[in-house]
């Protein structure tokens, strides 16, 4: 019996689930503690008026119909919106084209490659931020560069029109990420359709067109939903430049929902704000995955 | 085979005693000190040490000398260990509020007039007055009242201070423009903005604190007897939003003539370093008392004070004197007794008090401040005679708490005078749409 129990103990030990959950332990706690478990209560808390301090109470879907008319809500979701159309499709085609002169083999590639990728690296970083706010400040670099062919000094980030601009500048150069994949991409595509092509008479131009964008229009949708998502989410960069300013210009979703939270500490409010977000996004991706269907080029199909 | 059977082994029990570790800490610490709380009397002649938690905000000059009065109470007392901590003040007080939320409250903590959120977690000091544990004999009761809410003593001031408008006479001289004196108004003000920015091509005046000048000074300057937030601290204290209309015109014409700067340009400013009062770029800025001291150093040339412009020249200041922010006793905390005793000493200890120097603003307590005479700089001495002149001002009753939600209410204050700034609401819509903002952030 003893010997049995023993047995079956062992056998559990020794089978390969078992070996395979105790190694994704780690991960598996990181994931419930740090983000099922938060995501599910602050589902809760987005029915509640918590503040941290106090006991909250459950409100229903107040916090839901006050978004509705918080214009500063409404504004923000402009700003965001504006900055993925912006930001996304010229990071993408910044990307594209540094990974097309990057995929030509020369010794210095690898070097080059990882050049550019180190951008993207410590891109989400303060420091970054820090700098970039300094480069575009009223006597920073860029003006004075301006001033150097006599024009004059811009105050970026007193202008609500030209704000946003800095920030989108600042993406765009954390193409690294979506260039490797791009690179990586364009290396499977067989290099007997450009001589084909070639032979046919066809201009590199044409060749870019007819057979490098289909066969690059998997990693495409890959990159743009990656990109989209997490232009969605941006935070750092009007964190630390702008704050949200001038005007709300832009005081990005990520910004206010968490200025909501922890300025004004209105918990139940802003995690309302991050399912209507969560909403929001999904349809868009929903909406990219739909389209695939009518741009996306698949070898397999057809 | 055999390898990697023990191996895996190696690897589950190394991940669960990694996460039991974390947890058993947390345990063992509370098991400690609920066991510490059994036997208060005992622990000081075990030689065991008693600790206290604390935490502020503020500046590097404040945490230096905090910690050294901190290290010079523990020499005096073996027994008690303080465990200090300091943010600056918006992470003081997202660090405060998850404290709050776990009832893990630091000992002692520092608070200011958003102090009524957080009644719930201080122990009121009356007892320990009683007592004689913290020794009041050498203050006031306006002073103490300072601090007071619903009658109960919820700390003690650290220092009384009051704003004022920081100039910089020679640029004044140069521009010819007459240095201000105590009953100038905003009008003279903007008119000070307008030559020294035509005639120096600087800014008249460096970033001003709009909410504290346009609102809780402004409404009390309209009249003595209103204040911006009810005196019950449930809504707002006056009824006529016109009140408002004039500070925010007037501030978008100074941001449009260039004489004030524009929203990029003021969030260009980090610190007292970077204002532009400080880096020659404006003649004037906005100052509480006590941080005249630490702007005239890094200015390094002579600055004065002023005085709050006021609505009309024989109208009322607005502005009073008060607690700049206090200390509090936490509920949390498992030695209030020790923590009241060592609060006791770093508000009226006149050693500690020649090392903190005012800091925090104007010591209440008569034994400090006249200890500290000696030791006074220039600077010093025109920041207390400065806080004595405002203070001889005829006032109103003044409240002194912001309620929440103060903060998105100033934060939304900004925001509409932004928008006067770039032409999407008049003056008078904007002062229009503040207030139906702030009555209904109270409902």
């Amino acid at each position: 019996m003893k010997g049995n129990v023993k047995s079956a103990a062992r056998k559990f030990i020794y089978r390969e689930s078992t070996v395979g959950y105790v190694f994704a332990l780690p991960f598996i706690i990181g994931f419930l503690g740090f983000t099922l478990i938060p995501i599910v209560s602050s589902l809760y808390y987005s029915f509640t008026d918590y503040n941290l301090i106090q006991k909250e109470s459950w409100i229903g879907a107040n916090n839901y119909m006050r978004l509705l008319h918080d214009e500063r809500f409404w504004k923000s979701l402009k700003v965001t919106l504006r900055y993925v159309l912006l930001s996304v499709p010229s990071k993408l085609c910044f990307a594209l084209f540094v990974a097309m002169i990057l995929t030509r083999t020369t010794k210095l590639t690898g070097f080059y490659r990882s050049l550019f990728y180190v951008p993207s690296l410590i891109g989400g970083s303060i420091a970054v931020a820090l700098v970039w706010k300094e480069l575009f400040s009223r006597k920073g670099l860029i003006n004075q560069i301006l001033g150097i062919v006599d024009i004059k000094a811009v105050s970026w980030f007193g202008d609500q029109k030209m704000a946003l601009i800095p920030l989108i500048l600042m993406t765009v150069w954390q193409f690294g990420s979506s260039m490797i994949i791009f690179a990586a991409g364009l290396k499977q595509i067989p290099g007997t359709y450009y001589e084909a092509a070639k032979i046919d008479g066809a201009n590199r131009f044409r060749a870019f067109l007819h057979i490098t964008l289909p066969g690059l229009s998997p990693v495409i949708l890959y990159n743009l939903i990656m990109q989209t998502i997490s232009a969605f989410m941006s935070f750092t960069q009007a964190f630390v430049i702008t704050q949200g300013g001038p005007n709300d210009a832009t005081n990005f979703y990520a910004l206010y929902v968490y200025d909501n939270a922890f300025e004004y500490y209105d918990m139940g409010y802003a995690s309302a704000m991050s399912w209507v977000m969560l909403a929001i996004m999904s349809l868009i991706t929903l909406v990219i995955f739909k389209s695939s269907k009518h741009w996306v080029f698949s070898e397999a199909g057809n | 085979m055999k390898v990697k059977r023990v191996l895996v082994l190696f690897l589950a029990i190394l991940t669960i005693l990694s996460l039991t570790a974390c947890k058993s800490k947390e345990t063992d610490t509370s098991a400690d000190q609920s066991g510490n709380s059994n036997n208060t009397a005992e622990t000081s002649s075990d030689g065991e040490k008693i600790v206290l938690r604390m935490a502020w905000w503020g500046s590097q000059a404040r945490h230096d000398k905090t910690i050294e009065v901190i290290e010079m109470y523990e020499k005096q007392h073996s027994n008690i260990d303080i465990e200090y901590e300091f943010y600056d003040s918006d992470g003081y007080f997202t660090k405060l509020n998850t404290l709050v939320a776990s009832d893990k409250v630091w000992d002692m903590f520092q608070l200011g007039g958003n102090f009524p959120v957080y009644l719930s977690k201080i122990v009121p000091l009356d007892d320990y007055i009683a007592s004689g544990v913290i020794d009041t004999s050498n203050t006031t009761d306006t002073f103490l009242k300072t601090t007071q809410y619903e009658g109960k003593q919820i700390g003690i001031s650290n220092g009384v201070n009051t704003y004022g408008v920081a100039y910089d006479p020679a640029m004044f001289k140069e521009a010819g423009v007459a240095e201000p004196d105590q009953n100038w108004t905003w009008d003279d003000y903007a008119k000070a903005c307008n030559t020294i920015h035509e005639k120096l091509k600087i800014y008249g005046s460096s970033k001003f604190d709009d909410f504290v000048a346009g609102c809780s000074c402004g409404i009390s300057q309209s009249d003595i007897n209103l204040n911006f937030y009810a005196l019950t601290n449930d809504g707002l204290g006056f009824d006529d939003y016109s009140l408002l209309t004039d500070y925010i015109q007037m501030r978008a014409d100074l941001t449009e003539s260039g004489a004030y700067p524009d929203p990029g340009a003021i969030s260009e400013i980090k610190d007292i370093e970077g204002d532009y009062l400080v880096t020659g770029e404006a003649a004037m800025t906005w100052v509480a008392s006590n941080q005249f001291i630490a702007l005239s150093q890094a200015a390094g040339r002579e600055l004065k004070l002023a005085t709050i412009p006021r609505k009309t020249s024989d109208g009322p200041a607005g502005a009073a004197i008060q607690s700049s922010q206090m200390f509090c006793v936490s509920k949390d905390c498992e030695y209030p007794e020790e923590a009241a005793e060592f609060l006791n000493f770093f508000w009226t200890d006149e050693e500690a008090n020649k090392i903190l120097a005012g800091e925090r603003g104007m010591s209440i307590f008569s034994n400090v401040t006249e200890v500290q005479v000696p030791d006074l700089s220039s600077e010093e001495v025109a920041a207390n005679d400065f806080v004595n002149l405002v203070g001889s001002f005829e006032v109103g009753e003044i409240n002194p708490v912001s309620p929440e939600p103060y903060q998105a209410i100033e934060d939304y204050y900004d925001l509409i005078i932004q928008k006067v700034i770039y032409g999407e609401f008049t003056a008078e819509d904007g002062a229009k749409g503040f207030y139906e903002f702030a009555k209904s952030q109270f409902e």
